[in-house]
């Protein structure tokens, strides 16, 4: 699956389709299924429609024969109640119902117990059809005591003419069973008194023929229940008079088949839907006449959505074709469409190594990818101008920096690696230049008047500062040469180097000193430079109390003062520039005099070079890393 | 003489003993309220007994009653009340085996009323009879029912021409709810849970066939109590022979009616005291009935309980 992600997000071009195809599907879907939801409507009123027409005709054929019913029974009552007193009467008034209807199944005038006497406690003048003929006789006995038959009892009780439930009637000479329903009608006489019921049946096999011949959709059948909800007509023969529409949510609860039965024998008429046998149907039922009966066709939602299903399925099977060719296509498309790009990228990554005059394609188009083509040709040849550019500046840069190199090598070389060794003369100093030439110095002339030294630091870095130094450095060396003070060597060097001399106004702090190597006696003169640092005495080491005077080179025409030590000797003397004091580490914080003062106290003085070493090291450890800001000079010197 | 003796052992023990024949009459159509005779016929308790039952039902034309008085049938299935009522009219009968030990009658009112707030409507009773507790509880209680006799099933209460009806707990009860009638508490009236707890069904005899072959009469008893028994613990397997008795005889039932109704008769047969199918019958019901029947007048005289029991 991850390999799937991450093929797609290396791929524009599936990428793009499949965002394309994305929403086109969206569409398709909303658009698809609005129009299912209508036709899938569309489709249930029609079948609605056609179940009601079917079962109002249906109910229509059934109530027109049981009418018929009706009428010759009323009929019938009507001769009877003319002569209600005359018993032989009633076998002939039963016996012209079933000639004059022969397609009636028998006809029964009872009266209740003694109405006449002749005949006992039992008369009812039943007929029936029997095969080619018409049977008529006394239907009354104790073995038949049709007082308590639901026929005789229903129109009494009820107060109103009414239909039987059907019942499985035995033809004793054929043996044949026959559905027959009676539609039974109490006879009163002039008072109001039931005096005996006319009851007329009818079979119910040409009722369940026309009934189970209704079949709107392949799958779909007919049932027909009663009042008790007794099946009727159904397909399932084994169901018919022995079970009910509940028998089956006795074992199971069905509350749908419940509700469906109770609006049945209700007499309503609807549609319901409802899952029978496993299969999701749709019920459409309807009451038969006042008879309390109930028709219903069962029709699988299959038949009914059967074609919509299928042209449902088509139109997906090839929408999903489609949506896939579509993405197919469009990522053949778009990746032929992006084909230049490939190459153009391929191009850039031979510029890349290097190949600047590497041929671009011309694609020969005008839209975006011709342009961009176009605009990465011009690229490719301003970048080859300026790489040219770049050659030239760089190999200028080169040659600057091998002139930077002799100057540096110069400047080094004007500054002594080798210190007096003289007896009782332990000298020491250094020099590091923040850039490639530095602007501080220091030097020493060592004649009979003893060792001058001076270090020096001026103005601003680089190179004009490094020539400033060449020209401090020589001037130092020449007048030290002349034995003179280190005031005048002040004075001469502010003179030579000031005024007009010095038209970019640079200058140069310097600490000059003059060290007698018997006695140690000190003649210095400081020029603005910092103080250095005087070891031994009460505290181990201490800033140079001095006369801060001006750095050379500021003012013309000044006259330096020099000051004096009586002896040094024993006593180390540490001068530095501000290099060392204004190190600065990585969070800009300075390295500070106090550091420098701290240390010197706690370093045990081995040699000069040792002390050099030792604050080259600290300094080095307290930038950690930060790049150095300015030129670092130190100088250390010990009279013994 | 020494060798004849010999010879008519021989024949005794060589020649199979011919099966007595009984013909045993159940009190209505092929159901499973009969389950264990059906059951001690097909499983050949009746013939490991040494008697050879046909069990023929009883017709429109031949009720039970009849069939046992015309002596049609040597055994029959009454419910205790009418086997009293017909000792009453002067045919002396013996209990041979009672299986029910509980009352299955119950009232069902129709527009869910209380059957007892029904005083004076109209309630189905069956017309063969089985109605004597009602009669008698309609009486007591003051309810003064308007009786409607009917032949059988539940049509007449379902097409609403009864305020409500007479049903047996295991019968129309079902036959009820089949027909999408809701019964609940309270329009379902108990008889035996207001203090008519009468037994039912038993298994009787005339006393003059009885005296004659006692040892015939015991071991059908016994055979018969096999039977239910089996049923007890096969309820699935004695189903299936029911609905061969049903089917046989085209009766308008299903399988699932018949489960319930089996499972419902076996529920009746066991004691509410001793939790037990016990098989007999209870002086005290026997009193209860015999009680009520003659205070209102469906007896001339008191039945007692050494009238009907085996002596």
């Amino acid at each position: 699956m991850n390999n799937v992600f991450k093929y797609i997000r290396q791929k524009l071009s599936v990428r793009v389709s499949l965002w394309v195809v994305l929403f086109a599907a969206l569409i398709f879907l909303t658009a698809l299924g609005f129009m299912f939801v209508q036709s899938r409507d569309a489709v249930r009123q029609e079948a609605i429609n056609r179940a009601t027409q079917i079962l109002d005709k249906t109910s229509l054929r059934v109530t027109g024969i049981l009418n018929r019913v009706e009428v010759a029974t009323n009929m019938t009552k009507w001769l009877v109640m003319r002569h209600p007193e005359i018993a032989d009467s009633m076998f002939v008034y039963s016996q012209g119902m079933l000639k004059c209807n022969p397609d009636f199944y028998n006809c029964s005038i009872a009266f209740e117990p003694y109405y006449f006497k002749e005949y006992g406690r039992y008369f009812s003048a039943y007929t029936r059809q029997s095969a080619d003929s018409i049977l008529t006789t006394q239907g009354g006995s104790d073995a038949y005591q049709y007082f308590f038959m639901d026929w005789y009892l229903m129109p009494a009780l009820l107060n109103r003419p009414c239909w039987t439930e059907p019942y499985m009637d035995m033809d004793m000479l054929t043996n044949k069973k026959e559905m027959v329903t009676s539609y039974c009608e109490a006879i009163k006489d002039q008072r109001g008194n039931m005096i005996g019921v006319i009851n007329t049946g009818l079979s119910l096999n040409w009722l369940s023929q026309t009934i189970s011949a209704v079949k709107p959709y392949p799958n779909s059948y007919s049932i027909m229940i009663g009042n008790g909800g007794t099946y009727f007509v159904h397909p399932d023969t084994t169901k018919l008079i022995c079970q009910t529409i509940y028998t089956s949510t006795l074992e199971h609860k069905d509350t749908a088949m419940t509700a469906l039965g109770h609006a049945m024998q209700n007499g309503e008429e609807g549609m319901r839907q409802l899952n029978i046998d496993g299969n999701d149907c749709y019920v459409f039922y309807k009451p038969l006449g006042s008879t309390g009966w109930s028709m219903a066709i069962v029709c699988p939602e299959s038949d009914i959505f059967g074609g919509f299903d299928r042209l449902r399925r088509t139109v997906m099977t090839i929408v999903c074709v489609g949506l896939l060719l579509m993405l197919f296509f469009f990522i053949r498309i778009i990746t032929r469409e992006l084909k230049p790009l490939r190459r153009l990228a391929k191009e850039a990554e031979t510029i890349a190594s290097g190949q600047f005059n590497t041929r671009l394609p011309d694609f020969n188009r005008n839209d975006e990818i011709g342009q961009l083509s176009h605009s990465f040709g011009n690229m490719q040849q301003s970048l080859v101008n300026y790489i040219e550019e770049l050659k030239t500046t760089t190999a200028q840069k080169a040659s600057i920096e091998s002139e930077l190199n002799v100057a540096s090598s110069i400047q080094m070389s004007m500054l002594p690696n080798v210190f007096p060794t003289c007896e009782g003369l332990d000298m020491h100093a250094s020099m590091k230049p923040a850039k490639e030439v530095g602007g501080d110095l220091y030097g020493y002339v060592l004649n009979d008047s003893g060792l001058y030294f001076a270090v020096g630091d001026v103005s601003g870095k680089g190179v004009p500062a490094s020539l400033f130094m060449a020209q401090a450095t020589r001037l130092f060396r020449t007048l030290a040469a002349q034995q003179m003070s280190p005031a005048e060597i002040c004075t001469r060097m502010n003179d030579a180097l000031s005024g007009n001399e010095n038209p970019t106004t640079m200058f140069v702090t310097m600490f000059v000193g003059l060290v007698n190597l018997q006695t140690g006696h000190l003649s210095f003169c400081n020029a603005g430079h910092n103080p250095p640092v005087l070891g031994g005495g009460e505290n181990q080491g201490d800033f140079l109390q001095m006369l801060a005077n001006v750095p050379i080179g500021v003012c013309p025409d000044l006259k330096y003062q020099g000051e004096e030590i009586s002896t040094i000797k024993g006593r180390a003397l540490f001068i530095y520039t501000d290099g060392l004091n204004e190190a600065e580490n990585p969070q800009q914080e300075q390295f500070g005099d106090d550091r420098i003062l701290d240390i010197l106290r706690n370093t045990h003085f081995d040699s000069a070079q040792q002390v050099i070493e030792t604050l080259a090291s600290e300094v080095e450890h307290f930038r950690n890393g930060a790049e150095p800001n300015d030129d670092l000079t130190m100088m250390c010197l010990r009279v013994e | 003489m020494k060798k004849r003796l010999w010879i008519y052992l021989l024949t005794l023990a060589v020649l199979p003993i011919k099966a007595q024949k009984l013909v045993f009459t159940p009190q209505w159509t092929a159901q499973a309220q009969f389950a264990g005779y059906y059951v001690a016929q097909k499983k050949g308790f009746y013939r490991q007994a040494g008697i050879d039952v046909e069990i023929v039902h009883p017709s429109v034309t031949q009720p039970a009653m009849s069939r046992i008085r015309q002596n049609l049938c040597q055994a029959t299935t009454l419910q205790l009340c009418q086997a009293m009522e017909l000792v009453d009219t002067g045919l002396e009968l013996v209990n041979i085996l009672q299986t029910s030990m509980n009352n299955a009658m119950v009232i069902v009112s129709a527009r869910d009323k209380d059957p007892l707030t029904q005083r004076g409507e109209r309630v189905g009773i069956w017309s063969v009879g089985f109605g004597q507790l009602a009669i008698c509880m309609s009486i007591k209680e003051g309810l003064d029912y308007n009786w409607v006799r009917f032949s059988t099933n539940v049509n007449l209460f379902v097409s609403g021409a009864l305020d409500a009806t007479l049903a047996m707990s295991y019968n129309e009860y079902y036959q009820l709810m089949q027909a999408g009638i809701k019964l609940t508490d309270k329009n379902v009236y108990r008889f035996c849970d207001h203090g008519y707890n009468v037994q039912e069904d038993g298994v009787y005899m005339t006393r003059d066939y009885y005296n004659k072959h006692r040892d015939q009469a015991h071991r059908f008893a016994e055979a018969s109590r096999k039977g239910w028994e089996w049923a007890a613990a096969h309820p699935e397997e004695t189903l299936d022979i029911v609905m061969e008795y049903v089917n046989k005889d085209r009766i308008a039932t299903n399988r699932v009616m018949q489960k319930l109704m089996l499972k419902e008769v076996l529920r009746l047969q066991v004691d509410r005291e001793s939790k037990k199918r016990e098989f007999r019958l209870r002086p005290d019901m026997v009193k209860r009935a015999s009680d009520l029947m003659k205070e209102y007048s469906m007896l001339e005289h008191e039945v007692t309980y050494d009238e009907l029991i085996a002596k």
